[in-house]
């Protein structure tokens, strides 16, 4: 059932993810020394006004970041430092929380992001996928009108502003949820029954939020798509035997299907980034939030190691669906070559 | 040529989608002269609604919200257009060069491009953004061409390289015309369409990417963008405090914009694509 | 006197197109006749753009837009009495007609199943669609049977298309287009993509339906006239929407009653005494605009025999006798 291609179409996903998992690490390594202006030196500017309140631990942090950089050694082998640091999940120190680790900061805000970025993006997917499904059907009806239209705008709408929106209706002028956070205030995170309803009730609003604008991609995607199903050789053939309208539209959308999966692997990489700013505006703490704090204050490792962990895990869930959809096509699966 | 200016002309939703985000550049533009009010400075009472006199009410510093929107309506149609300019130029020219010379040329230049592709767009802007310390609209712009163009350049080389192989190509070459010959006459024309298109999906994401910046912010430290507006409303909590006159105005006119132009872009896929053609 | 099994009165279809501000009408099939015996094999042949696809989709009733129905009628004379395809509406068309009583093996067969499924699968689905209750086992025994009959391994069955060669793809759909014994089987272009090898296959495979009684009746459309005459007992011949000749293959090849037969006929080289001694012709002109034919015949002006009468009216169809039909001034007696 493996065929030999399947490996190699794994093993190419698996070699083009940690070189471009390297690019990222080494981008995030050279902008601070390539950007003018030497952002690094004007770090250690602010320190040393910081310095004025509280000598101590900004010697402390002196000598972390300088131990960090390593400005005083060759470029090549800060960069290799770094490299093995990265890959050790050393991520470097915060400033503004210091002397916390960066990677202590960032992991408990990932199932936080992950709690809400996975359940949303499948729900808008699946739904999504089948509106334009029976849109690209039913060409030429009301519902196909509809549901185009819909899709156009509300896919179009930023994600934080309709969160605002959302938040600003249903909290502030019916205060039917919560404001923001992802529990209340004095609930200690657990898995029992009060806890999670609790959670349920912050996570509805951010969650509608990202549903609601993203099922408008995945319907006109797959509206397109089920309309060129429909007039594939196949299709027609399979028609003109006389085969039942049901099945027919089953074909369509399973193949329409395999190109949506490979589209949630490439979307993951924006819906990400948009949740993350969404996450902001509810104080919902993920790692989004933890982004904004250290945007605000400028905590370059904070940022730094944000984005780098970001980036993995976005290469990882990109891979596992990659190793999917490799299983359900047969094509792939068995190595078929275009003749 | 004259067909495709009539089949857009009487294509329903083209004229929906072009009249409305004409109107809207048309408010940016004219806007800010007709209503002449300073948006930074000190107006009157703060965070006041709506009324006669202040159509937008004001905000926590007392400025006008009318006018603010106005020019962040203007800023940032403009950082959208410039974005796209950005992100069209850098793929045409990685596209283009990938698609008609092939090889190692093509090789090196696609594996630019995915590795580019596969690093979430936003991220990296808000990243190399945080270390800027001064970030005028254009370098916003700039950064987010950069970060943007990937799927661009792929989509010209492959339109690119599969118009090369096509039999009229090969017929042209053998009557004799010149590689840039072939280029304009026959290449361009099918060309022209996509990049069109893909203009305007461009100016969406522009303006949509410099909000999340402006809130998240790293947006531009100079000027005033409807992305700057939300992030300033956002940082006074005016949505928990009911300010609904602050932010509701300029997420509307993004999404009026980025939706106008999707119909617009949808329209021309259904002009310019006759499969899709709701007979 | 073999039993009738299709009969098409007067049959005519358009595709309606917007271009720029006004539609254009192609008349790709306007006023046809054709009717289909037991065990014939009738070969359709013209030119590109003649209509004869067009005309497949017809028989089968097939109309999607742009094409549109416009006049005249189509019935198939079934095992208990007939039926009107013009009349019925696509549900019943689908659940009575399509692939039961009449089966389209379309152009470029070889796309024609979905890659993504087995070949089983498919053929459990046309089964499905027709029958409401089915032994999942007994259907693929019969099927293995079925493709073992015309000279398919069984094992295909449990593959993906794509792990079939061209040719053995070709007869596979062949094979599952006739998998519930349609009486009439049309074929568009069955052979024209294939090698010559794989041509020999697919006309054998036909002759392997009709010899097993497997299907009563082939109508074989293609343009190459030099393949149609292996294999088809009858042919018609298609010019511009039109049928304007028809008769016994042998017939039609020894004696071309309509102009633009002969032309055909006289553009294959050929290694047969008779047909030797012919000086090799070409037909000189283009296939008429079908948005706005010529008037009168439409074959006018490309004959080298035209009168005066042939650009003012239309030549009726006649019978010259032993059902030859030709439908041209100069076999009008007056």
């Amino acid at each position: 059932m493996i065929s030999r291609a399947f490996i190699r179409y794994v093993l190419t996903k698996l070699s083009f993810l940690v070189v471009t998992y390297l690019v990222s690490i080494t981008i995030v390594f050279l902008l601070p020394r390539l950007i003018p202006g030497n952002p690094l030196a004007q770090l250690l500017t602010q320190l040393f006004q910081q310095a004025q309140t509280n000598p101590e631990t900004i010697k402390e942090v002196y000598k972390t970041l300088m131990a960090q950089f390593n400005l005083n050694k060759p470029l090549w082998e800060q960069y290799l430092d770094f490299l093995a640091r990265a890959i050790q999940g050393d991520l470097g120190t915060s400033i503004a929380y210091y002397p916390r680790k960066v990677i202590d900061l960032i992991m408990p805000a990932i199932p936080w992001t992950l709690a809400l970025l996975v359940p949303a993006t499948l729900t808008a997917w699946f739904l999504g996928n089948n509106l334009g499904a029976i849109a690209g059907y039913k060409r030429n009806s009301l519902f196909e009108k509809l549901v185009l239209t819909t899709s156009l705008v509300i896919s179009q709408i930023p994600y934080y502003w309709l969160a605002m929106v959302l938040l600003y209706v249903f909290s502030v002028k019916f205060g039917i949820f919560p404001s923001g956070g992802g529990y209340s205030y004095g609930l200690v995170p657990s898995l029992s029954l009060t806890f999670i309803v609790d959670f349920l009730w912050h996570y509805t609003l951010p969650f509608l939020s990202i549903v609601l604008v993203s099922i408008g991609g995945w319907a006109i995607g797959m509206r397109l798509l089920v309309i060129y199903e429909l007039e594939s050789d196949y299709m027609v053939f399979s028609e003109s035997l006389g085969i039942k309208e049901s099945k027919l539209f089953n074909y369509a959308f399973r193949n329409s299907l395999l190109p949506q999966i490979t589209g949630l692997a490439l979307s993951l990489g924006g819906a990400l980034g948009g949740q993350l700013i969404t996450e902001t505006v509810f104080n919902y703490p993920g790692t989004g939030y933890v982004l904004f704090r250290g945007l605000s204050t400028l905590d370059y490792p904070m940022i730094q190691g944000v984005f780098i962990i970001i980036v993995a895990t976005l290469f990882l869930a990109n891979f596992l669906v990659d190793l999917i959809y490799a299983l359900i096509d047969p094509r792939i699966r068995l190595g078929y070559v275009q003749t | 040529m004259k067909l495709v200016i009539y089949l857009l002309i009487t294509n329903k939703r083209f004229i929906i989608g072009i009249s409305i985000f004409l109107l809207i550049v048309l408010i940016g533009l004219i806007g800010p002269l007709l209503y002449p009010v300073d948006p930074l400075s000190f107006a009157g009472p703060m965070e006041v609604a709506p009324c006669r006199r202040y159509p937008l009410g004001t905000d926590t510093y007392g400025r006008d919200l009318l006018a603010q929107t106005l020019v962040g309506t203007r800023t940032s149609l403009y950082i959208g257009f410039l974005t796209a300019l950005v992100a069209i130029s850098i793929g045409t020219i990685i596209g283009t060069l990938a698609g008609t010379k092939g090889g190692i040329i093509d090789e090196i230049l696609m594996s630019i491009t995915n590795v580019v592709l596969a690093i979430p767009g936003i991220l990296l802007a808000i990243l190399i953004a945080s270390y800027i310390k001064v970030r005028s609209v254009e370098v916003i712009a700039l950064l987010l061409g950069i970060t943007s163009w990937p799927w661009y350049a792929r989509a010209i080389r492959a339109q690119l390289m599969s118009l090369r192989e096509r039999e009229f190509v090969y017929l042209s070459k053998m009557a004799g015309y010149r590689d840039i010959e072939l280029a304009f006459k026959d290449l361009l024309p099918n060309i022209a369409t996509y990049t069109f298109m893909a203009f305007v999906l461009y100016i969406n994401g522009g303006i949509l990417s410099e909000a999340g910046l402006s809130i998240i912010g790293v947006g531009p430290t100079k000027g005033i963008s409807l992305g700057l507006i939300l992030q300033w409303a956002s940082l006074m909590e005016a949505v928990r405090r009911g300010l609904w006159w602050w932010f509701i105005p300029p997420g509307a006119i993004i999404t009026v914009v980025t939706s106008s132009l999707m119909i617009v872009s949808v329209a021309m896929d259904e002009i310019f694509n006759p499969k899709l053609r709701g007979r | 006197m073999a039993a009738n099994l299709l009969s098409v009165i007067n049959v005519a279809a358009y595709y309606r197109q917007q271009v720029g501000t006004s539609i254009k009408t192609i008349k790709a099939v306007d006023g046809v006749d054709l009717y289909l015996y037991e065990k014939e094999i009738l070969g359709i042949v013209g030119e590109s753009g003649s209509g004869k696809s067009t005309l497949a989709n017809v028989i089968l009733m097939n109309i999607k837009k742009p094409l549109e129905f416009v006049k005249g009628s189509v019935r198939i004379y079934t095992g208990n009495g007939f039926l009107d395809l013009n009349s019925m509406s696509v549900e019943e068309l689908r659940t009575k007609v399509w692939g039961k009583e009449i089966a389209l093996i379309p152009q470029s067969a070889m796309n024609a199943l979905m890659p993504t499924l087995k070949i089983k699968r498919i053929i459990l689905d046309v089964i499905r669609s027709h029958q409401d209750r089915i032994n999942e086992k007994e259907v693929v025994e019969k099927a293995a049977k079925r493709f073992r009959e015309l000279g398919l391994p069984e094992k295909a069955i449990d593959m993906y298309p794509f792990e079939l060669s061209g040719g053995m793809r070709q007869r596979a759909v062949i094979a599952v287009a006739t998998l519930l014994n349609p009486r009439i089987l049309i074929a568009d272009e069955p052979s024209s993509a294939l090698d010559v090898v794989s041509q020999r296959m697919v006309l054998k495979t036909f002759y392997d339906l009709l010899r097993k009684n497997i299907i009563k009746s082939v109508i074989f459309i293609s343009h190459d006239i030099a393949t149609v005459r292996q294999i088809a007992t009858d042919m018609c011949v298609m010019y511009a929407g039109k049928i304007v000749e028809r008769g016994s293959t042998d017939e039609l090849i020894r004696k071309p009653l309509h102009p633009y037969t002969e032309g055909l006929i006289g553009s294959i080289p050929s290694v047969e005494p008779g047909i030797r001694e012919r000086k090799l012709k070409y037909i000189p002109g283009q296939p008429p605009d079908l948005s706005n034919p010529p008037t009168g015949c439409r074959f006018h002006p490309r004959c080298p025999y035209t009168m005066k009468l042939c650009k003012v009216k239309e030549p009726p169809m006649v019978n010259v006798g032993n059902k030859r039909l030709v439908a041209c001034w100069l076999h009008v007696k007056r």
